[in-house]
């Protein structure tokens, strides 16, 4: 976001237009989408309205360049800091560049210590930030351990990639550490100090302040308790598009079908013959028939309150929708949605009849008792939905079987719960991932990229 | 009929659409740019009544095409009157009159206009009301914005028709998928959502003239809060509060308490979910004190 195409020559002049495109470039620098055809409409727009009623102003904005209810506070938030008073203005530029003072002298004291030899290490931009809010005691001992490195016995330049990786280990440790309070994007850089400053502010990040990753890119498991229901509803949302998205039948249109010629001639000897009324096979496509796997083992249980979430979600959109848990085994839950009571009252059932919660993960166990218990749930038109961290114990025999239950049905989807990181290094993930077609679902903004991306009709 | 900022938020009072100020500005620039209007927000907060109420402003026909699964551009645009080219062929069979038949069949007699076709061939300018465009399908949508952006359509065999006058065109979504970018970015973007406490009340009375004050404003404050309630997945819709406060007319209620709140609620909470929600964290008695309390 912060290194999508910014323009750095946009003009200064305090014409109308030149306010009107260091506005747009801002709310592009913020994560709305803006084309040129709305920044055209939205400069036609304000020329319709009263300039010296604010509220005109905004309203013209709003309309011509946000496309999507939820950048409209976003919008609301900038456009008031982009237009407020010339004192408040200036303030907040210079309480910015304060910030980035420090921080830019935060990082410089970094650059110095983590030297070996009078060179400085190759850090990244993340480690370095992760060094300067370390408490002082642990820089203490790193520094320490560096100094008594470079000052051992024959201590040469080959050394350094040795030191490399430990200091890196243990920064690795505490950006592990300092997760909740360490804000690791890197401060806004637009080449406009005062959209820099805006942007700082709007999005809530700031140099070393609170982390500005909002909800929907956060792992769904570091989710903080306060931010619980709303992410719910987002989810909740979400699921439901994406099961419209499968579920939605496709009628093929009346062009392309063909001519029933006995029904057509049956129903039109009525007119002595003349093909009156013409009748077509119609071939109306089944919806697909759903199943909902959802792994619940002891590994997972850190995102149970969001597979749960998915699977209430789902089940209060579409009835007809088998839903399954496994971990060791597989469970059917499907009957405890028949009654339709709220989300807690079926979870507490759900979690208090079931015996799978947190156990070990045995997906060829699972898989197998699907295709021989609930065979006539297996159909042509079946897609599965797996959800899983694809963490499970004998991996040949799970492949074997998803292959075998992805020749039964229409497909399977997995929908992969591990961090990126460990998606593309762990075994199980890479394999199954070229068994059947797998998808990232580790925040609510993969969710949002699948339903977007339409990756599953 | 050209209307002034000041003249389209009269009519809108006058036709009993109370609304901010600023969807009285989008709609007003909407129409000045000749853009179609997407608006979307929660069920039941007056999208579809929007088509409804600039089709009176304007003292035109609203002309409605409902959007849902597997709708095509032949039932959008237009379909060839087949009966009726089938009669004329055997009629010109039996009186022997075969001159330019098929220039004939394919003329603007024979054309059955479906709402798109309609709204761009009108002589005068027309509502177009696309409602619940999340419904229908991605090609569908990309004819849609192609029809939108030039309002031009080709007919093969009568040639292209150009809008004599471009229509006022409300899109409405429910966002039960997201829409596509070229869409959206032909359209003036609205986003109506539940009205504020002062609102409804205006609203109210304005749609139940007569109503009593106080009535009025608990009904208000009742529906707010159930609408409030994180518990509540339907949240009432501003049909539902006229109709139940219309109920409570019906029953001679000046006030609200537990007893009518009791009887009457099912009117505002449709689905056994909700009500069950309402009855353990909420319940009558609570929803009309939090009503009584201003």
């Amino acid at each position: 976001m912060k290194e999508a195409h910014c323009d750095r020559s946009v003009p200064r002049e305090n014409t109308l237009e030149a306010n009107i495109l260091r506005f747009i470039l801002l709310l592009r620098q913020a994560g709305v989408r803006v084309s040129s055809s709305e920044a055209l409409d939205a400069v036609k727009a304000l020329t319709l309205v009263d300039l010296s009623q604010p509220s005109q102003a905004r309203a013209a904005l709003r309309g011509t360049l946000v496309k999507k209810a939820a950048d409209l506070a976003l919008f609301d938030r900038v456009f008031a800091m982009f237009f407020a008073p010339e004192e408040e203005r200036l303030q907040r530029l210079g309480a910015w560049q304060e910030q980035k003072g420090l921080h830019r002298q935060k990082m410089q004291e970094a650059g110095r210590d983590l030297e070996f030899l009078g060179k400085q290490l190759s850090m990244t931009e993340q480690e370095m930030t992760v060094y300067a809010n370390m408490p002082e005691q642990e820089k203490d001992r790193l520094k320490n351990y560096m100094d008594k490195t470079a000052g051992g016995k024959n201590v040469e330049e080959p050394f350094r990639p040795l030191l490399e990786s430990v200091v890196k280990g243990s920064l690795s440790y505490w950006r592990k550490q300092l997760k909740e309070d360490l804000d690791l994007t890197p401060p806004p850089d637009t080449g406009d100090e005062e959209l820099d400053s805006i942007l700082a502010q709007a999005e809530g990040t700031g140099t070393g302040g609170r982390r500005g990753v909002s909800l929907l890119q956060e792992d769904m498991q570091n989710i903080p308790e306060r931010d619980l229901p709303r992410a719910r509803i987002i989810l909740g949302k979400l699921a439901q598009q994406l099961i419209n998205s499968i579920s939605r039948r496709y009628r093929q249109s009346r062009r392309h079908q063909k001519l029933d010629l006995r029904r057509t001639i049956r129903e039109n000897l009525q007119y002595g013959g003349t093909p009156f009324r013409l009748k077509y096979k119609s071939r109306r496509q089944q919806k697909p028939r759903l199943l909902l796997l959802c792994d619940v083992s002891g590994s997972m249980a850190r995102y149970s309150s969001f597979v749960l979430q998915f699977i209430y979600s789902i089940n209060t959109v579409v009835s007809h929708i088998e839903s399954f848990v496994f971990a060791e085994h597989l469970e059917i839950i499907t009957p405890h949605f028949a009654r339709r009571q709220e989300f807690d009252a079926t979870m507490v059932e759900i979690i208090n009849k079931s015996r799978q919660w947190g156990g070990g993960t045995s997906v060829a166990a699972a898989l197998q008792e699907l295709q021989e218990k609930y065979e006539v749930v297996l159909k042509g038109n079946t897609v599965v939905i797996i959800v899983s961290d694809t963490k499970t114990t004998n991996l040949e025999r799970a492949l074997e079987e998803l292959g075998r239950l992805r020749r039964r049905v229409k497909d399977v989807i997995w929908l992969n719960t591990l961090a990126e990181g460990e998606r593309e290094s762990l075994r199980t993930a890479r394999l199954i991932g070229e068994e059947v077609r797998m998808f990232p679902c580790n925040t609510l903004a993969d969710l949002e990229d699948i339903v977007r991306k339409k990756v599953l009709s | 009929m050209e209307m002034t900022l000041k003249e389209l938020r009269d009519s809108f009072s006058r036709v009993g659409y109370i609304c901010d100020e600023e969807v009285v500005l989008t709609v007003y620039l909407a129409i000045k740019l000749n853009k179609p209007i997407l608006i979307e927000g929660p069920p039941g907060v007056g999208k579809t009544e929007m088509g409804k109420v600039l089709a009176e402003i304007f003292q035109t026909e609203l002309i409605r095409l409902q959007c849902y699964e597997g709708l095509d551009e032949n039932k959008a645009l237009y379909e060839w009157n087949y009966q009726r080219q089938l009669l004329k062929i055997q009629i010109s069979k039996e009186t022997g009159m075969q001159a330019d038949l098929e220039g004939d069949l394919f003329s603007p007699e024979y054309l059955l206009m479906r709402p798109l076709l309609k709204a761009i061939s009108s002589e005068k300018r027309q509502v177009l009301l696309i409602d619940e465009v999340d419904k229908c399908d991605e090609e569908f949508e990309a004819f849609l914005f192609e029809v939108l952006s030039d309002f031009t359509v080709s007919v093969p065999e009568l040639g292209t028709l150009k809008a004599k006058e471009i229509p006022i065109v409300i899109l409405t979504s429910n966002n039960e998928r997201e829409l596509s970018d070229g869409l959206k970015r032909r359209c003036v973007f609205l986003y109506l959502d539940y009205p504020e406490l002062q609102r409804e009340i205006a609203i109210i009375r304005a749609r139940i003239p007569g109503i009593e004050e106080k009535l009025t404003a608990q009904v208000a404050r009742a529906v707010k809060a159930l609408r409030e309630s994180p518990d509540i997945k339907k949240k009432p819709s501003i049909a539902e509060t006229l109709d139940w406060t219309r109920a409570l007319l019906a029953m001679n209620a000046d006030r609200l308490d537990p007893k009518v709140v009791s009887q009457t609620v099912n009117l505002l909470l449709k689905s056994k979910a909700d009500l069950d929600a309402f009855r353990r964290h909420l319940g009558p008695g609570t929803l009309s004190e939090m009503a009584a309390s201003s």
